[in-house]
């Protein structure tokens, strides 16, 4: 029984052609700790330098936002606090990608989807553009790192991103974010 | 200014500011866990350092192989000091070494792009 649970659960990641996945806080040390499996994992499969590079480089992205973002957390800012967030690693179709979850306050909703609707519509140029004057713009307010983490994500994104959100209760949405290498 | 030495780590660059001989680097891959924790200090003191240099040839040399979106807004910062000692009358040369054909070559190109009097140079990896 317990096994068939386990098998179960990894049969149907499996059948997403996740290869890596994470639900829990996430740390700088998870961080780390992943990361280095992935490119290792990715280098052993014999994966191309530059997509292995982009998955790596989304993955460090997707992570960083949930471990200063996710509005599922425990402690505080002043001592110490854990932030909860899914990641799952993967490939479709010979398509690399890397998703990941976490829960946002309602009142943000809004703006993140726009922002996101903005970067999903730009093609490289724009992405391009976008990402510089972000660079050297003032970090917006509510920022912790420099704001550019959803564009660098989609420049490295060349099938692609795909991001949704779904009603948790009044006060909490559950936001997904989807890039495809 | 003495010189500043910052063994690279897992997530963070070597770090060599050697003040007296105008030539500073920074190799290696860069995902600090927190960015100003890392950069703020050498940073401050570079700028504070350019900032009293005329007539001096000045060389910093990036060799980066992969760094995070907060480390980029660092880069663009340390690209713009730089070109800002090379308006204020210094010889200003910025080396970017990546592999030939991988972003890192964009994204050296791409920030190269805002130097107005500050020298750039791509060196590949064989």
């Amino acid at each position: 029984m317990l096994a068939s649970e386990m098998f179960d659960l990894r049969d149907t990641l499996g059948q997403q052609g996740i290869t890596f996945c994470y639900s829990g806080y996430m740390t700088e040390g998870i961080l780390l700790g992943i990361g280095n499996a992935i490119k290792t994992q990715m280098q052993l499969g014999d994966a191309d330098a530059k997509v292995t590079k982009g998955v790596f480089a989304v993955f460090v992205e997707q992570v960083q936002n949930v471990i200063r973002y996710s509005a599922e957390k425990i402690g505080n800012e002043d001592s110490s606090e854990l932030r909860y967030g899914i990641l799952t690693v993967g490939s479709k179709d010979d398509v690399p990608f890397v998703a990941c979850g976490n829960m946002i306050e309602t009142k943000d909703a809004e703006r993140l989807r726009d922002s996101l609707t903005h970067i999903k519509g730009l093609d490289r140029d724009g992405l391009k553009a976008l990402w510089k004057e972000t660079l050297r713009g003032e970090t917006p307010e509510g920022s912790k790192g420099a704001g550019v983490g959803f564009i660098d994500i989609a420049r490295n994104a060349r099938h692609g991103i795909d991001f949704d959100f779904r009603k948790v209760d009044d006060a909490y949405v559950f936001f997904t974010l989807k890039a495809l290498l | 200014m003495s010189t500043l030495h910052i063994p690279a780590t897992e997530r963070t660059p070597e770090l060599l500011f050697d003040f007296a001989a105008n030539t500073f680097s920074l190799k290696g891959e860069s995902y600090p866990e927190n960015i100003a924790e890392f950069f703020g200090e050498p940073v401050g003191k570079l700028k504070e350092h350019l900032g009293a240099q005329a007539g001096q040839r000045i060389a910093f040399h990036f060799a980066l192989p992969y760094f995070n979106s907060s480390s980029a807004k660092t880069i663009m910062g340390l690209f713009s000091l730089l070109d800002q000692a090379a308006e204020d009358g210094n010889d200003v040369l910025i080396t970017w070494t990546c592999e030939e054909g991988d972003d890192m070559q964009e994204m050296g190109e791409e920030f190269a792009e805002d130097l107005d009097a500050a020298k750039f140079e791509l060196k590949f990896l064989e």
